[in-house]
C-alpha cells in the first residue's frame, strides 16, 4: 500500500504491505520488497556496512584493539554507545583510528595504517590482537589494508584481522554483519586447538550481551548441562573465537546478523545449528527444549523451565493485567521484530504494525507467519512514514531505537528502546520481568495524560 | 612546563572530535524548516543523527542520498538529483543543504554543478540549495559548521533597508547558551539575528498535534536580511570567524570576532562590543548579574584556589574556559583540543603568559595522551565532554561536563556557560563536582568550610 507521505515516491508501495491485503497470507504468501537500496533523499534509519561490522559484530570483542582505518568520524560515532557489555571495559572505553588527513587521501594511507597498528600494540601491550575496520575513503583510494594487516601481524606477533567493511558496500548495515562473520570465520575460527574436549559444547551465535543479557542466558545452559564455549560475540575474547569449531552445536540467536557463520561452520566442520529466540517465556522454553533435545537432556530442561515459569509468571501478571488489549508497533533491525510478536502476546499486547531496517525475505516470512490479519508490515521505513504510521495507527506502544525515540515522544506515543533496552537486560525468563516492567512504565506514565489534556495552560 | 605540544603518534586513541557533516547538519537545523541532505553512505547521516539524539534528546531528521557500490563507480549524480526532488516534494523545506562526505568528495562528484542542473530541471523550486564541503579527512565536526556558515553568508544575504538588528554567530554552543545570549541582548534592548539559531529546534517542546518542522530557527528571510544589520559578532574564532570576515568585506559591516563570553572578562568584552555596535547601554540588570558572578567567585575561592584542572574540547570553548578557570584561582594545567591549529596553540600560549599559568597546550591531540600526562602529573578536576568519563572514573577525579557531546547526563544542552549567569552556574558546578566526587577523600561542607573525611583514605 502507499502511504500519503509517499505519493511522489511510488516505489515505496512495494515495501508496505498489510497482511490480508489482496488475500495475502491466506491463499498466497505475502510479498514485500526488501534488502534493496534506499530511495535517495529518504530519512532512512539504516546505517552503513562499517556500522554493521564494527558496531555489531566486531565491536563486542573485548580484548583487541578496535582500529578504524579512515578519518576520525566513523571511529568517534562507534565509541561506547552500544552497551555490548563484557567483564572488562577496554572495548567500550577506547577507540583507535588512523585519522586519515587530506594528504593521506592523496598519497595513500597504507604506511599510516601499518604505523598505527604498531603504535597501538605498543601503547596497549595487554591487547590480544588488532581488528582493523576499513572505511569509504581508504577503499576508494585503493589502500591494500589486507596486505598491511599481514605485514603488521609479523611485526607485532599477534593476530591482525582486516575487515573490508567500507560504508558504501551493500544496501544497509546487514552487509557489514556478513563481512564480520566471513572475516572472523576465515581468519580466526579453527586457528587454535584447545586441549580439553568439550563433550556438551555449544556456541551461542549472534548474542551480543546487550546490557548484560548473558546473565539471564548463561545460567540456563549451565544448569542444563551444556557448556557455552564461545558467545559470538558478546563478552568474547579473541581466543574464544579461535576455538568455536570445537562446538557440537551452534545455537543461533540473532538470525540475521550471524546465521552466516553458523552455516559456514556447518559446511566446513559439519557442526549443525539451530535457530532460537531467547526473549519471552515460551520462546526461551522452546530454545532450551531444542538444545536439550540435541544432547538428550530433556528432563533437565523441563525441570528448569517449570521452575522459571513458576518464578516469572506471577511477577509479570501485575503488568499483564494493565497491558491487556494494548496494541504495539515494533520497529527493529530485523529479527527482534519477529522474535517479539509472541512475547507481546504473553503480556496481553497485540502487535499491529511491524517494521525492520534491514530485514531480508526470510525475516519477513517469519513476520507474516506470526502476525494477525490486518497488521501493517513495513520495510526500511523513513522518518516521514514513521510519523504517519504513529499518527494514523495510534499504537499504545512503539518499540524502536534511540533515533526514533524522540519522534515518538513528540507525538505523545509511549516508547521502549528495543535496541539497547531502557533498563534491561530483557533476555531469558527473568529478563522478561524487566521488559514487562519497562513497557508498563512507558504505557502507564502519567505524562501522556499531562501532554494530551493539559498541553496548554488552563484558562482561569 | 609552559609549552605547546603537537601529537607525534600516528594512531589517534580516543580523539575528541567527530566529522564535518554533523556540523553542517547542526547549522542547517538552526534554519527554520531547513533540511540537510548528506551526500554519501547512509552511515554518514545515521551516525550523526544518533550522536545528536544522544546529546539533545530531540528528533534529528536528516536525508541521505544512500550511495552504494554502484554509485561509487558511476558517480552520485542520479542519487543526488532524486534526493533533492524527494526532499523538496515531501518535506516542504525552506532551504536545503547538500553536505558532502569522504565518499562523494573522493569520487569527485561536482555537487554545485548537480544542484545547478536540478534548478534548471525544476525552475519551480525557489528555495535556496546550499552546497557544503564536509569530507571527514579535513578538520573536525566544527569545520562542518564553519563551512556551512561561510556558505550561508556567501549565498543568502541581500542588501536592503537597515533592520536595526545585530548579527550573532554563536558557533558550536548549546541551545542554553543561545538563550542566554538572547536574554542578555534583550536586556540591552537589542534585537539579535542569529546565524543560525538552533536553540529551539534542538531543545524543543511538546506541541500536539506536532507540526511538520520544529518550532523556531532563523528564517531564510532573516538570513537574507542579515546583510542589513548594525554589525556582526562571532563568539568563536574557529566556528563562524570566517563568515564574520565575509560579512565585513561584502557588506562593509562592523564586525568583531571575540573570545567566547565565558567568565567575567570575556563577557565584559562581549557586552562592550554590543554597546559599541548598537549604542545601547549595559543596564542595571546585567550589572547585577555581573556582581552576583563576582560574589559567587568570592564565596568559592577558598575551595578552588590552587586546584589543578585539565580542560579539553573544541578550541574556542577551551580558550574561554582556561581564562575563566584562571579568574577563579584554579590552575589550568593542561589544555587540549583535537583540532589542528598552530594558531590556537600560540593564542593559548599567549594567554598562559598573560595569566602566568603553568599550562601545557596539546594541539591535535587525544584523550589517551591527556590521560598519560595526568597519570604522570595528576590534576584535581577534569573539564570537558562526557567522553572524559573514563579518565574521571579511572583517576577518581570529578568531571565537570561542558561542550558536545554530553550523553551520559541530562539537560546539559539546556544549560548556559556563557554570560555572567552562565559563569555563576559554572562556579557552582565546579565546586559541587569537587565536593561530590573523589576517591582520595570524601569531602563535605561543615559550617561552610571543607571537611575532608580522612577515613576514606587508602
Amino acid at each position: 500500500m502507499l502511504l500519503k507521505c509517499d505519493e511522489v515516491i511510488p516505489e515505496r508501495k512495494k515495501h508496505i504491505v498489510r497482511k490480508g491485503e489482496k488475500g495475502c497470507g491466506k491463499r498466497k504468501p505475502c510479498e514485500i520488497a526488501c534488502n534493496v537500496p534506499t530511495t535517495p533523499g529518504d530519512m532512512t534509519e539504516r546505517g552503513c556496512t562499517y556500522a554493521g561490522c564494527r558496531g555489531v559484530v566486531g565491536g563486542p570483542v573485548k580484548d583487541v584493539v578496535q582500529l578504524t582505518h579512515g578519518p576520525t568520524g566513523c571511529a568517534f560515532y562507534s565509541w561506547g554507545y552500544r552497551p555490548h557489555l563484557a567483564d572488562t571495559d577496554f572495548h567500550r572505553e577506547y577507540i583507535f583510528v588512523t585519522d586519515l588527513q587530506e594528504s593521506d587521501i592523496i598519497f595513500g594511507g597504507e604506511k599510516k595504517l601499518l604505523q598505527s597498528i604498531i603504535e597501538a600494540a605498543e601503547e596497549f601491550p595487554e591487547a590480544k590482537g588488532v581488528f582493523v575496520y576499513n572505511t569509504c575513503a581508504p577503499a576508494l583510494i585503493g589502500d591494500d589494508g589486507r596486505d598491511v594487516a599481514k605485514q603488521a601481524m609479523e611485526r607485532i606477533g599477534k593476530p591482525v584481522v582486516f575487515f573490508p567493511c567500507e560504508g558504501f558496500r551493500g544496501v544497509s548495515q546487514s552487509q557489514g554483519h556478513h563481512v564480520g562473520n566471513l572475516t572472523i570465520f576465515k581468519e580466526l575460527v579453527g586457528t587454535a586447538e584447545p586441549e580439553e574436549p568439550f563433550v556438551y559444547g555449544i556456541n551461542l551465535v549472534g548474542e551480543y550481551n546487550i546490557k548484560g543479557d548473558l546473565k539471564h542466558i548463561l545460567p540456563l545452559f549451565k544448569e542444563l548441562g551444556v557448556e557455552v564455549i564461545t558467545t559470538f560475540t558478546g563478552n568474547a575474547s579473541i581466543e574464544d573465537l579461535k576455538v568455536m569449531h570445537k562446538a557440537k552445536l551452534n545455537v543461533v540467536h540473532c538470525a540475521r546478523s550471524a546465521t552466516y557463520i553458523a552455516e559456514m561452520m556447518q559446511e566446513e566442520y559439519g557442526i549443525p545449528y539451530i535457530h532460537v529466540t531467547l526473549w519471552g517465556l515460551e520462546n526461551t522454553a522452546k530454545a532450551l527444549r531444542k538444545t536439550a533435545e540435541f544432547f538428550g537432556l530433556e528432563r533437565e530442561a523441563e525441570r528448569i523451565i517449570a521452575r522459571e515459569m513458576e518464578y516469572v509468571t506471577p511477577r509479570i501478571e501485575q503488568y499483564r493485567r494493565v497491558l491487556e488489549g494494548k496494541q504495539a508497533f515494533i520497529y527493529q533491525g530485523a529479527p527482534r521484530a519477529w522474535h517479539w510478536v509472541q512475547l507481546m502476546r504473553e503480556l496481553g499486547i497485540e502487535v499491529t504494525a511491524v517494521a525492520t531496517t534491514f530485514g531480508h525475505s526470510d525475516d519477513y516470512e517469519r513476520i507474516f507467519k506470526q502476525v494477525k490479519k490486518g497488521t501493517l508490515v513495513v520495510d526500511n521505513p523513513n522518518a516521514l512514514e514513521l510519523e504517519e504510521i504513529l499518527e494514523e495507527f495510534k499504537p499504545d506502544l512503539f518499540i524502536s531505537g534511540n533515533k526514533e525515540k524522540y519522534l515518538a515522544y513528540k507525538l505523545g506515543v509511549p516508547f521502549v528502546n528495543g535496541h539497547t533496552y531502557d533498563s534491561g537486560p530483557y533476555a531469558g525468563f527473568r529478563g522478561m520481568i524487566k521488559f514487562a516492567r519497562d513497557i508498563y512504565r512507558a504505557v502507564n506514565s502519567p505524562v501522556w495524560g499531562l501532554i494530551k489534556d493539559k498541553a496548554e495552560p488552563q484558562e482561569a | 612546563m609552559r609549552q605547546v605540544l603537537k601529537q607525534k603518534r600516528k594512531v589517534a586513541i580516543n580523539p575528541m572530535r567527530s566529522c564535518a557533516p554533523i556540523g553542517a547538519i547542526m547549522g542547517t537545523m538552526g534554519v527554520h524548516a531547513g533540511i540537510a541532505i548528506v551526500h554519501g553512505s547512509q552511515g554518514c547521516a545515521t551516525y550523526p543523527r544518533h550522536q545528536m539524539a544522544r546529546h539533545f534528546r530531540e528528533p534529528i531528521e536528516v536525508a541521505t542520498t544512500s550511495l552504494t557500490e554502484r554509485t561509487t563507480v558511476y558517480g552520485g549524480r542520479e542519487n543526488l538529483l532524486a534526493a533533492l526532488k524527494n526532499v523538496y516534494l515531501r518535506c516542504n523545506p525552506s532551504m536545503i543543504t547538500v553536505i558532502s562526505t569522504c565518499l562523494s568528495e573522493t569520487i569527485g562528484d561536482d555537487i554545485p554543478g548537480i544542484i545547478q542542473e536540478f534548478g534548471e530541471m525544476h525552475p519551480e523550486v525557489q528555495v535556496p540549495i546550499l552546497s557544503v564541503k564536509a569530507p571527514s579527512y579535513i578538520g573536525t565536526h566544527i569545520t562542518g559548521l564553519d563551512n556551512f556558515l561561510t556558505e550561508v553568508v556567501k549565498a543568502l544575504p541581500e542588501e536592503g533597508e537597515p533592520n536595526n538588528r545585530l548579527n550573532i554567530i554563536p558557533g558550536w554552543v548549546n541551545p542554553g547558551d543561545i538563550r542566554e545570549l538572547k536574554a542578555m541582548l534583550r536586556k540591552m534592548g537589542v534585537s539579535p539575528l542569529f546565524l543560525t539559531d538552533y536553540s529551539d529546534p534542538l531543545d524543543g517542546g511538546v506541541y500536539l498535534p506536532k507540526s511538520r518542522h520544529p518550532k523556531g530557527g532563523t528564517t531564510v528571510a532573516e538570513l537574507k536580511d542579515s546583510a542589513n544589520s548594525l554589525g556582526t559578532i562571532a563568539i568563536q574564532e574557529h566556528v563562524g570567524g570566517k563568515a564574520a570576515e565575509i560579512m565585513e568585506k561584502r557588506y562593509g559591516m562592523d564586525t568583531k570576532v571575540l573570545p567566547m563570553p565565558i567568565g567575567v572578562e570575556n563577557t565584559d568584552l562581549f557586552l562592550q562590543a554590543v554597546q559599541e555596535m548598537t549604542g545601547r547601554q549595559v543596564p542595571e540588570e546585567l550589572k547585577d548579574e555581573r556582581a552576583r558572578l563576582l560574589d559567587a567567585i568570592v564565596d568559592a575561592h577558598m575551595f578552588l584556589t590552587g586546584l589543578k584542572v585539565a580542560i579539553f574540547g573544541d578550541p574556542d570553548i577551551v580558550y574561554g574556559l582556561v581564562r575563566f578557570c584562571a579568574e577563579l584561582g584554579l590552575e589550568p594545567r593542561y589544555a587540549l583540543t583535537s583540532f589542528d591549529s598552530d594558531r590556537w596553540g600560540n593564542e593559548l600560549l599567549a594567554l598562559a603568559e598573560e595569566m602566568n599559568l603553568d599550562l601545557e597546550i596539546l594541539v591535535k591531540s587525544d584523550l589517551h595522551e591527556l590521560h598519560k600526562k595526568m597519570k604522570a602529573e595528576p590534576v584535581d578536576i577534569l573539564m570537558g565532554t562526557s567522553k572524559g568519563k573514563f579518565i574521571s572514573k579511572q583517576e577518581g577525579i570529578p568531571l565537570v561536563r561542558v561542550g558536545f557531546p554530553v550523553e551520559d547526563r541530562f539537560g546539559y544542552h539546556r544549560r548556559a556557560i556563557v554570560g555572567y549567569r552562565g559563569g555563576t552556574y559554572l562556579v557552582d558546578e565546579i565546586v559541587n563536582s569537587y565536593l561530590e566526587n573523589g576517591k582520595v577523600s570524601s569531602r563535605d561542607l561543615v559550617s561552610n568550610t571543607l571537611l575532608e573525611n580522612e577515613r576514606q583514605n587508602g
